[in-house]
């Protein structure tokens, strides 16, 4: 089913055609959150808030735009928040001078989940750069492209794709223990 | 060679993304040189989670569609809340509407009452004529009542 006959089935209330939109764009939405926090439980929980908002929002969508890129910007913004948000616990466990309660859970396999991504590219990489790289490598975006979803000029999206890819060579010359996926 | 240092020099020099931005359109995008210190595509995608390797582990429409579910609930409720609040409003407005129409009206209508209105036993008694004619015609009349009595003498004669 062509995807503006499903956004017109989901402006006319049919969760039918939602579901379907879901379904399509979940794996990648999934891909992207996922190098994007590292994680795979906060990248579950960014792609629920992202179709919950797409649902909501499905209203406002521009037709002339392209309809991933507008779920791209939405998962990207809703990835910032998490990372946010989790910069602010850190601090906050930070402050009460608990680290090692968050370090060692007593349920490792469930509170801190497993890095999906290598720590080496979540250390090194800025979550822009990660997101430039992301739909760079696997959606083959343009910095044109990649410069709608951050919300920057096609300039500043090239200078963080740049860097990005700059780092990733850097690490893989040096052979980084950490980089080796999973 | 030295083109690819100048730039790499231009590029730490001034940290301004538009300025970097172009550099890295006009030089580095088309150098072999510039383009070998960088990651390939495949590389980093060799790196990155991939669409195709992602399994959701978690039933995510269900949950999608059950947060919509009960949105949608909070919504319903919130429009009740809303529409009753609505109501309450105009009942008080039309209540007040009514009240003010009736004090108003009672004000009003005080003035207008019978009893209101001076009667005829209160006015003073007093002797009235309206004229007076002989002959037919206007007559030259004159009005005399005497201090203290209750005698009032009307002289009437003919106008010459």
């Amino acid at each position: 089913m062509d995807e503006q006959e499903l956004i017109a089935g989901c402006l006319r209330g049919r969760m039918e055609d939602f579901r379907m939109i879901v379904e399509r764009y979940s794996a990648p939405a999934m891909a992207l959150a996922m190098n994007i926090l590292g994680n795979r439980d906060d990248a579950e929980d960014a792609c629920q808030e992202l179709f919950i908002q797409v649902f909501r929002h499905l209203k406002s969508y521009d037709k002339d735009r392209s309809f991933k890129n507008w779920i791209y910007t939405i998962l990207y913004r809703r990835c910032l928040d998490h990372l946010k948000r989790r910069r602010r616990s850190a601090e906050l466990v930070k402050k009460m001078g608990r680290e090692t309660v968050m370090t060692t859970p007593a349920n490792p396999g469930h509170s801190h989940p497993p890095r999906s991504l290598p720590s080496g590219l979540l250390e090194q990489l800025k979550a822009k750069e990660r997101t430039a790289l992301c739909l760079w490598a696997n959606e083959g975006y343009t910095a044109q492209e990649i410069s709608e979803v951050l919300r920057c000029s096609a300039s500043t999206a090239r200078v963080y794709l740049f860097q990005a890819r700059k780092k990733i060579k850097n690490l893989l010359e040096q052979g980084h223990v950490s980089l080796q996926n999973g | 060679m030295s083109r690819c240092k100048t730039v790499e020099l231009f590029y730490a020099l001034v940290p301004l993304k538009p300025w970097r931005g172009n550099l890295i359109r006009r030089h580095v995008e088309k150098c072999p040189r510039c383009l070998a210190g960088l990651a390939s595509r495949e590389a980093a995608g060799s790196l990155l989670v991939q669409e195709r390797g992602v399994n959701i582990g978690r039933p995510l429409w269900a949950e999608v569609e059950s947060a919509l579910v009960a949105d949608s609930g909070g919504k319903r409720m919130k429009d009740q809340a809303f529409q009753s609040s609505v109501m309450r409003r105009w009942g008080w407005a039309v209540a007040t509407t009514f009240l003010v129409v009736l004090v108003t009206a009672f004000l009003l209508l005080r003035d207008f009452r019978p009893e209101r209105i001076p009667a005829a036993t209160n006015v003073p008694p007093r002797f009235e004529l309206e004229y007076i004619r002989v002959s037919g015609q206007p007559a030259n009349a004159v009005v005399y009542q005497p201090q203290g009595s209750n005698l009032i003498v009307v002289w009437a004669g003919k106008n010459p």
